[in-house]
Order: C-alpha cells, then structure tokens, then sequence
C-alpha cells in the first residue's frame, strides 16, 4: 500500500504539463508575478482560496472559539442522552447551545471538536506535506543531478519504500514508540500522536516528489545555462538550490497543494484500521471513523464530520487545480 | 462552475444523510427490563438426565439454520474449545459427561449427558467420583460410545500439540498447573492420565488428590467429549470432528462456512436437552458485526432463518430497539459476564481510595457511553446476577450517578492521582474517556494509558503491571461462586504472570474462608458464596463493580428457538428450528 | 533488453529481501507477545515458555529468519502442533487460525484479485473515455461536467461512498445482497452481485483521478505536432484520435494504472473493511494486530511482490506501446 501523497496521477499531470517551464515572460514581469496575476483572475481559485483560508482561521482561532462558544472538546453532556447514549431532540441534540448536536454515548460536543479536529488535521497535513517535499526535492534532486550510483541507490530506495508494508510500520510504531518516549504510566500527550503520524507520513509520503524532481533535473541537467554554471565552476549546492531549483519550484508548489489534502484524508483512512491518535485528541479521522457505524440510527453525527471533511479537501483540490493552470498557462483549460 | 458541482455534490451527500434525520428523539421507549434471578442446581433425579428432551413449542423439522459471525470459530476440537461460539456449537457435533438443562431465562439444571447421572461422589468427599455411561450413546459411524472414548478425550487434552481448551481437569488429575509435564500423551497413547480409570466399559473413574467438589460442573465443558482413538487426527481433528452429537460436519472450508448436516446415529432418547430440528445447520463467516447484523434486520433470502451471532452494534441498538417489528426477531438477555474497574491493590493500598472509587461511580453514564440497557446492565456485586445462590447488595450506595459527596468526604481533601490503563479499542477508549470525567469530578487525578488492543489482557495479568485501575471482564465457566471467587480473589494464586486475579488481592482470612467454603458439598456453597462476595466488598473493596454484559442478538422471522445460553450469555442452538 | 530484464530482477530480489528482513525485524518491535493468546484463561509462566520454545521464538533471530525463508525455498517440518512436514513453498503455520499459512492465501488472495481486477477494468474504461471525451469536446458542458465528476471523485473517500452505497442499495432499497465472496467459479451472478459495490466504489473514487489524467494528456498531444501533420494528410478523425493520439496519450496512464494495480492487489483494506469481505488486506493488519508471525510474513510479502511486478511490467509495457522509449 503506498501512502505517496500525489503518486501516480497528479504526478504523471504534474509532469506532463510542465514540460517547458515557465521561462518566457514578456513586459518585465517574473513567472510568479504572472502566475499570480492569473490566479487573482481565476474566480474558482479566489472562492476556493478564500475558503481555505477561512478553515486555517478557524483551525488557528480554536481555543478562542472555545472561550466564546463556552463549552471545552472533552466536555460530556450524558444527561442528554437518552437510555441508548442517542441523543435527545432533533438532528442529533442541535440545539442553541450545540451547533451540530451531540455525539452518542459520550455527549460530547460536536461542533467544538470539529473546530479542534480540524486544527489538528490541518497541522498534520501541511506538516507532513512540508517535511515530505523537502526530502523529496532534496534525494531528487541529488539523483537527478548526479546520476550514477547515487541515483541507482535513491531510485532502490524509492522502489522500497514503495514495496514496504506501510501499514505493518504504522500499526508496529505507535506502541513502540510511546512506549520508549513515555515509560509505562506517562500520560502521553496529543503533540506525541501527532508527531508519530507525521513522522509515519514523513517516511513513506516522499517518494512521488523525489520522482518528480528528479525527472525535472535530469530534463534539465542538459541545458545550456546549466552547463555554462557547471563549466564556470559552481559547487554542488549552488548548482542545486540556485540553477536547477528555481526552475522546477512551480510543479513542486502544485505537488505539494495537492498533497495537502492527500494527507487529510491519510489520516482519517489510519484511523479506520485503527492506528492514530487516541479518543482525547479531537481528529477528523477519528470523528468520522466512529460517526459511519451511526449512518442509520444518528444521521446527523455523520453529517456534520462528513460535510466538513469533504468541503475542506475539495476546496484544495480546486485550489491545486486552480493553481496548476496559473502557474503553467499552455496547460488544459 | 466548479463552485455549483460542489454545491450539488454536498447537496447529494446531504440528502442522502438526511433520510430519517428529522424526527425528534424523546427517549420514551428505552427501558429494557433486564433483572432475572438465576436458580441452578444439580440433578438428583436420573429421569431428568434421560432423553428425548421436551419438545419447543413451534418447533418444526427441516430447513437450513445460518449463524453469521464475523471471525471465523478458533477451533472445532471439543478438546480445544474454549471460545464461546466454539462452546456454543460445540454441543450440536459433540456430547460431554454432564450438560445444563436451560430454560433461556436463568432456570439450570446440570444434568447427565453421555452418564446416566451428574456424577457420583464416591466417598463424599468430592476426591472419587463415579459415571455411568448411558446405553444407546452412539458416535456418527454407530459404534457405541463406551467410558474408553471418553477417557481417551480426556487424554489427548494433555497433549501440549492440542492447546486452547480448558484445562481443569487436567490440572486436578495431576495436581498441578503444568500437567503436561506430569503426563506425557504422546508417549503414553496407550494409557490414561493418573487418576483417571475406567473399571468397565460402563464407569468411568476421576481419583483426585484433593477435594474438587465442582467436577460435575467441570465435566460440562466439551474436555469431555469422547473420541475413538482411531479417529484421532491430531492438530487435523479441528477441519473435521468426530461427531456423537445430532448433527456431524459435511463440509468445512476454513475460515469462510461450515455446514452440519443431521447425524443420523444420535439417538433422541437418549439425551435430555438437544434437538434435530433443521436439516443443515451453517456457520457463515466474514462479515462485520454491522454487516451482519443489517444483513439478518434486512430479512432476505436465506437470512430469514439466520442469526447474526454478533450482538446488535451499540450504533444499530436504537434502530432494533425502537422498530416493533423487529422487537419481536431480537433476542435480550442479560449475560454472566461481569465487568469491574479493577483496583490495583498493590499500588492503590489505602482502603478509603478504593471505597471513593466505588462511591465516585457514575453507572448510568458507563451504560450510556457503551450503547444503552441492552449492552450492559449495572452491577454492584463481585459476581453476577446470574450465579446460584447470588444475593443483591450495594455497599458503596452511588445512586445512578454516582455520590460525588461521599467519595469527596472519604478523600478527605486529598486528589489522588491514578492511571487507567485502557485498551485502544474503540469501546475501551470510549469507557476510558467517560470514566476520567466521571472520577474527575469526584476529585481524583485521572491518566488515561493506551493500551495496545491485543496485549492489553496479557499486560494487566503480569503482576507488576504499572496502572492503577483497568477494566476487567470475567465470564465464569459454570455459575457457582467456585468458579469466580477463588479464582478472581484468592491471593495465593498470584504469579508473575498469567493472572486471573488482577486487582492482585490477597488477605489471609478471605482466602481461608474460601478453602472452608469449597470443601462444603456444592449444593451447600450457593449462599455462603454470596455471603463471602458482600463480605469482599465491604471490607475490602478490591474493584468497581460496573455491569454485566447484556446480549442483544437479532434474526429472521423463519429463525426460532434460540435462547441466550444462561452458563454463557451467548445464543444457544440446541432448540433451533426452521419455521416453514 | 535483456539485460535491462536482469538488472530489473536483480534490484526486484534485493528489495524482495529487504522488505522481507524488515519485516521481520518489525514484528519484533512489535509490543506483543503471540503466545498469551494460545492460552486463554489459565496460563503460567512455565506453559508460555515451552509455547514459545516449541514455536522458535527463543531462538536468535538470524536462525529464525533463515528457518523461514528456507521454508519457502524448500519446505521444512514445523513440528506436530503445527501440522508437521510443510512443503514448499511453506509460508509457516498461522497461531491464530491454526492453519498452514498458504491455506489462508489461497483463500484470501482470490477475494482481493475478484475486488480488484474487475474494478480496475471498469475505472480504466470510465476514466480514460470520459477524459478522451471531455478532451474532444473541450470548453462544453460534457467538458465540465467531467471535470466536476473527477474533482468530487478525488475529494471524496472510499469508506464514506462505501458507507452511503450500502445504507441506500443493500439496507434501505434492499437492490443487492450484502456483499460477500463467492467464488466466481462457484456461482459467476452471485460473485457479481456480492462484489458489484465494492467496484462501482473504487470504480467512482479512481476513475475520477483517470478522467483527470487522460483529458490532460489527451489535450497535449491533440497540440502536437504529428497530429496536425496526420490531420492534414487528410486521415479521418477517427484514425487520428484512436490510432495516433490516444496510442501516445495513453502512456504515461499506462503506467500509472500499472502501479495503482500493483498496490492495490496487495490489499484493499480499506474496501475490504468497509464492506466486511475478508481479502489479502484486512487478512494482514489482523495478522499485525494479533502478532501472528507468519501470516504477517506471508502477506507482506505478497504484497510486495505484487508492487514489485507491476513495476517492471509497466516499464516492459512502456516500451511495447510508445516507440519512442527504448530499454537499456
């Protein structure tokens, strides 16, 4: 099971089409100020961009929602529960004082740690994406650009990744790990789950950015301004971060907006074979990975995590899509 | 453009989640009776052990019973089995020494099966006893069933090649836990375990060193089962046991279906409590809980004379509960399973912490987070409802809710601080979370620790273990206090790992009012358990009593005769018919 | 190319063999201990440490390792509690279902090949023909609606559809049977009619990501060069598209769908959990979840097989469809 982010399809468009960077600007203006000029015209990315940025608000505003809407994640309302832990009143307890009603058996507020779920997703999603693209660039780059041995064993090492049972090392790390980090008795904080799920996403998320770029160099290693760098005598860092990277950062940017969402949706799916974070962290996964077995009985519990989740991810995916087309005008639409 | 696909997309979702979101809930309608008194007893009259049982009423021959179950059985050797779907199919394909007439409503009678009788104890002091084998008894090929078969049963459960099963009697024949030391059997294949005779082809004779007065409930468990030592396939004999029972294996594909056909060979006079009704049973496997048990609500094809051996999903209890027509295809009972918030008496020493804790409880809350009445019903005594002779007593009074003043006054000021350690199942995690908020509230300290899912019994048996409360779940094999006191709270047991007694109690007096108690004859033992249970309690407090564990199963509208087995809490199959 | 075949080989069997060591290494990483589970109500500490002796798990790890992967190659005797002599190539004898490894295989592995073959076939054919269309009519509503398919396609996630799919055609419009396996050799309309969801599930949710790709690459080649100059030589637009521009479209598809494939035959367990049908994924995370060495080997193992494979035949196929790659 492969975990990459944009494996295969974004990948191979990405790739296809930004055959030819965007190198050709007109009246004095840089590619970026053009991408950026042709975004600002594109209404889809500005509606789904300005979406986005509503739920990073909202994400980062938590604990001052909480302060305003008065009630904390972890809060129990059992006394609203009738004899079966079902809420009481309609649409799953949606009341004045809960939003989005009440979750079953526990009572607990649904809007508040959707708020907080949708905080903690976001951080490991755009943390994951972040720390997957830098290593991805750096080992592609490095093939890319050196070839030889050094691209055989990067290109080894991606097909293994590949090969591993990524799930038997999700499943295995957790226990492992905390174990090792807290003894028997600590109390294990929400920042430890989440930095195991990152890292869990940071060793197996890479490899399609790796492929990506070293594509990218290797089409590029031949051009000129490249050899004249490489003839003038620049070291290997220069030639990296200042020849070749600023000329392939654009599907890089595409590749990691679509990754993003990728690992929003990685989570809630670990969640569903059981690895992730404990019941005490609020999560997008967690909540919708208890909310489906209450499809019949508590439609509106799944409702709510459901709808979030998926505005959130496809508000991404129109902005990637979005962003693509800005950034490489000889494309599709 | 893109903005109105999204539109109509969330709109769709909206929809179709929408279905049946708004009627309000007002919670009527969710009170589930579930308070019995469970009376058991052993046999004194012979005409009870004889055959052919009392007839269902309703009862009709032919048609295909389904049983959907989610994991596959672990295992079909009678010698093996110990898990309850295997206990519960057990009985179709094997026949033991003795087995529990069971009126489904916690009516037991421990009769004999293959002996004429429960057992005679010889010298009345529980060390020999004596059974008769019955005539007729035949296995599937007609051979008859004689006390060497069943002997040799006994034998081969010594065999270490054969594990899982139980290992009581095992261990009182040799006297010692690691009986396959004591007794090679693949060594002495020809030969019985020492203590073990068989005078005639009639008698069958246990001599054990010490007293064990429950060895006719003992022999109720399918260690009994007799097997032909020509028919012995070893590890194999679980594909493919060898039937004295009324139905025999056709067909077994691991993991996926077995199919039962009729035995032709059993012969209804012969047995007190088995029927033949249906022409085929079948063991279904694979789908999920909810699957399962949306597949049996759906009443479709087949179905209709399925049961989905899973219980309702706590997520589907509401749907069951509150549609009229499927109140009358669900089965509800309470079960012998208890549950407690076990103490760790080796950390938490100071009695008034544990006599908070038992305060502090809030049940109803406990109830609620697990699905409502029909999947767990409160319990403040050691052993459950469902025991011979138990007697109801609460002595931590806590209201529904819990009596926080109580617990705070017996703190004292003090916010003592405990880890829970809790599994990282979704149930347990769920149980975890309530009981923080719970005992928060009545001052202590909690630290929720995950567990991993599967080590976590293994991890809270080892003696020194590092949390503090744990929940704990024990399912008796028999209903006596004999096989729940001693086991869960006589100190002397306690080893580095491998635990039963996990609150890892020990206090010399009780243990030796335990050793007065199970030298008593068993039908004595009844009430002085109870006594002892209150006695536990209120001195000691070692857990929090939480709730026993109530089976809430499903099936077709063709599907009749199944009862909650009251020995284990899980559908019984010895009634079941077809309706036509 | 047939050196490129053995250099291929070479790197598939040294990866075969990390992964397989890793593995290995893992499960004992692993916070479990697999014996406890073999006994359980009355165990001791002496029973459990003859359990784990009989098992090898005492053993060093190197001779484990080498005792199984020897097993595979050329059989071994695992003992009489584990069902004796054990022919290659011997996947182990399972702890949990008390059966030779290869048993379970064979009954998981058909259940995950009938998920995926048949629903990779039909996201293929949906996703390449509704990006060959929306390519052709580009800018028209067709075009747009297209795009609004895949975009939804690719936000939404396997068991929310998988769960929606089952509430409306299974429990409430009760149109199709619970899913479930049967064989298709068995019964061919009930293996149809227990998987037909789970297809139209992964068909939804990959096809859409297909649709994407296709039209994309559909678009680039319809502006090149050779194209044009087969347009002007007067061949019908049939010819064109079908013969030339979706021979070169269809390429990088290829090799995308080869990978998907790959990984996917390893174990769906999303779609197996989703829809309660037991195959190759939900068979190894239970196996992970109750320390069962050998099964955790097998299907790992098996799993990365498949990858491996498909890796090489998507670069074999590369080659056979576009002229213009040549294998070194």
């Amino acid at each position: 099971m492969s975990l990459s982010p944009v494996e295969g399809v974004a990948l191979a468009e990405i790739e296809s089409g930004t055959g030819e960077p965007a190198t050709k600007g007109v009246v004095g203006r840089s590619p970026g100020q053009l991408a950026w000029l042709r975004l600002r015209r594109d209404r889809t990315a500005m509606l789904s961009g300005s979406l986005l940025v509503f739920f990073m608000l909202l994400g980062l505003a938590a604990p001052l929602i909480e302060m305003v809407y008065g009630i904390g994640p972890r809060e129990q309302f059992q006394n609203l529960l009738d004899g079966f832990g079902m809420p009481l009143g309609y649409a799953g307890g949606v009341t004045g004082e809960h939003w989005f009603g009440l979750e079953p058996g526990l009572g607990r507020d649904i809007f508040i740690r959707l708020i907080y779920g949708l905080r903690t997703s976001l951080f490991i999603a755009f943390a994951a994406a972040l720390i997957t693209a830098t290593i991805g660039v750096v080992l592609g780059a490095l093939a890319g650009y050196l070839g030889g041995w050094l691209d055989a064993v990067i290109n080894w090492i991606t097909d293994l990744t590949l090969a591993m049972p990524f799930l038997i090392i999700a499943l295995a790390l957790t226990p492992t790990l905390t174990l090792r980090f807290y003894g028997e008795r600590g109390q294990v904080s929400s920042a430890f789950g989440v930095g195991v799920l990152i890292a869990v996403f940071a060793v197996f998320g890479w490899t399609s950015t790796a492929r990506l770029v070293r594509g990218q160099v290797i089409a590029l290693r031949e051009r000129e301004f490249v050899e004249a760098a490489r003839a003038s005598g620049a070291g290997l860092g220069h030639m990296l971060f200042r020849q070749l990277l600023p000329n392939i950062w654009a599907p890089i940017l595409v590749s990691f907006s679509l990754a993003v969402p990728q690992f929003i949706t990685s989570e809630a799916a670990l969640s569903f074979i059981g690895v992730g974070l404990s019941d005490e962290t609020p999560s997008f996964g967690r909540m919708i990975y208890r909310s489906l077995d209450f499809l019949q009985t508590d439609p509106a519990y799944v409702f709510f995590p459901g709808i979030m989740i998926f505005a959130l991810v496809f508000a991404f995916n129109l902005f990637g899509d979005a962003l693509r087309d800005a950034l490489d005008p000889k494309s599709s639409r | 453009m893109r903005p109105r696909v999204a539109a109509a997309a969330g709109g769709a979702i909206a929809l179709v989640v929408a279905l049946g979101a708004c009627s309000e809930n007002t919670g009527e309608g969710t009170t589930v009776d579930t308070n019995r008194q469970q009376t058991g007893v052993i046999a004194t009259d012979p005409k009870d052990s004889q055959g052919p049982a009392a007839e269902v009423s309703g009862a009709a021959k032919g048609g295909t019973f389904t049983i959907i179950r989610e994991t596959p059985i672990s295992h079909l050797d009678p010698q093996r089995t110990y898990s309850f779907a295997g206990l519960m199919t057990n009985p179709l394909f094997a026949r033991y020494l003795t087995t529990w007439k069971d009126d489904g409503k916690g009516g037991l009678v421990l009769v004999g099966d293959l002996a004429e009788t429960p057992g005679k104890n010889v010298n009345n002091d529980c060390k020999v006893w004596e059974f008769t084998v019955k005539d007729g008894v035949k296995f599937e090929d007609g051979r008859p069933i004689t006390s060497k078969e069943i002997a040799y049963g006994i034998a081969r459960s010594f065999d270490p090649d054969l594990s899982g099963g139980p290992t009581y009697i095992q261990e009182w024949l040799a006297d010692s836990p690691n009986f396959d030391t004591k007794w090679d059997f693949k060594k002495n294949k020809t030969s019985l375990p020492p203590g073990l005779s068989t005078p005639d082809a009639k008698t069958l004779r246990f001599e054990f060193a010490k007293p064990r007065c429950d060895l006719p409930f003992a022999v109720s468990l399918p260690t009994t089962a007799p097997l032909p030592p020509d028919k012995d396939t070893g590890v194999d004999l679980d594909k493919q046991p060898f039937s004295s029972g009324p139905y025999k294996v056709a067909k077994n594909q691991v993991g996926v279906q077995i199919t039962l056909d009729r035995n032709p060979n059993w012969d209804p006079n012969t047995d007190p409590v088995r029927h033949q009704y249906p022409d085929q049973f079948v063991w279904s496997f694979g789908p999920t809980a909810d699957a399962a048990n949306n597949r049996v609500i759906a009443d479709n094809g087949a179905d209709q004379s399925a049961l989905a051996f899973n219980a309702v999903p706590a997520s589907l209890v509401a749907r069951v509960a509150g549609d009229a027509a499927l109140k009358s295809r669900s089965i509800l009972s309470p079960t012998p399973s208890a549950n407690q918030l076990v103490i760790n008496n080796q950390r938490v020493k100071d009695l008034k912490v544990r006599q908070a804790l038992n305060y502090a409880i809030d049940r109803e809350g406990m109830v609620k987070a697990l699905g409502g009445q029909t999947v767990a019903s409160p319990l403040t005594t050691l052993m459950p409802p469902a025991t011979i002779g138990y007697k109801a007593y609460e002595a931590y009074p806590a209201g529904a809710n819990g009596n926080v003043e109580k617990a705070k006054e017996l703190l004292g000021g003090q916010t003592p601080e405990l880890v829970l350690g809790v599994a990282d199942n979704s149930t347990e995690q769920q149980q975890g979370a309530q009981l923080k908020a719970n005992l928060e509230r009545a001052g202590f300290k909690i630290t929720l620790r995950n567990i991993s899912d599967d080590a976590k019994l293994d991890e809270i048996k080892k003696k020194d273990n590092p949390w503090d409360l744990y929940l704990g779940n024990w399912a008796a094999d028999w209903p006596s206090g004999a096989s729940i006191l001693p086991v869960l709270y006589d100190g002397r047991t306690i080893k580095a790992e491998g635990n039963s007694n996990q609150s890892y109690f020990n206090d010399p007096t009780i243990n030796a009012e335990m050793d007065r108690i199970l030298a008593l004859p068993p039908a004595d033992q009844g009430p002085e358990w109870a006594k002892l249970d209150e006695r536990i309690m209120k001195e000691h407090a070692p857990v929090v009593p939480l709730f026993v564990d109530v089976a809430y199963n499903v099936h077709g509208s063709k599907a009749g005769g199944v009862f909650i087995s009251s020995v284990f809490g899980y559908p019984s199959f010895v009634n079941a018919y077809v309706k036509p | 190319m047939a050196r490129f075949l053995i250099k291929r080989l070479f790197s598939a069997t040294l990866t075969l063999f990390a992964v397989s060591v890793l593995t290995f290494l893992m499960f004992f990483a692993l916070p479990r201990d697999p014996v406890t589970g073999m006994c359980p109500k009355n165990c001791n500490p002496e029973r459990l440490e003859r359990v784990r002796d009989d098992l090898g798990l005492n053993d060093p790890l190197v001779s484990q390792y080498a005792g199984y992967m020897k097993g595979i190659v050329t059989g071994r005797d695992l003992g009489s509690a584990q069902g004796g002599r054990c022919d290659a190539p011997c996947l182990g004898w399972s702890y949990v279902s008390n059966e030779a490894v290869s048993d379970t295989i064979a009954r998981v592995l058909p259940v995950t090949l009938s998920i995926v073959i048949p629903a990779a076939i039909l996201w293929l054919l949906l996703g390449v023909g509704l990006g060959m269309v929306s390519a052709l009519r580009r800018g028209t509503w067709l075009d747009r609606a297209a795009i609004g398919f895949s975009l939804t396609g690719a936000s939404l996630q396997l068991y929310f559809v998988g769960a929606v799919l089952l509430l409306v055609f299974v429990y409430n419009l009760r149109l199709l049977p619970v899913p479930s396996y049967t064989s298709l050799f068995d019964n061919p309309a009930k293996w149809a009619s227990g998987l037909v969801l789970a297809w139209v599930a992964l068909a939804f949710l990959f096809s859409a990501i297909y649709a994407r790709l296709s039209r994309a690459q559909m678009l680039e080649t319809l502006s090149e060069d050779f194209v044009r100059t087969a347009r002007a030589k007067g061949l019908a637009k049939p010819t064109v598209y079908g013969r030339h521009a979706l021979r070169a479209a269809i390429t990088p598809v290829v090799t995308i769908a080869g990978l998907d494939v790959g990984g996917a035959l390893g174990g769906t367990v999303i779609t197996e959990t989703t829809f309660g049908i037991q195959g190759l994924g939900r068979t190894a995370v239970d196996a992970v979840r109750s320390g069962d060495l050998p099964t955790i080997m097998a299907t790992v193992l098996i799993a990365a097989v498949f990858v491996v494979l498909a890796n090489v035949l998507v670069d074999l196929l590369y080659a056979a469809i576009d002229p213009r790659v040549r294998l070194r």
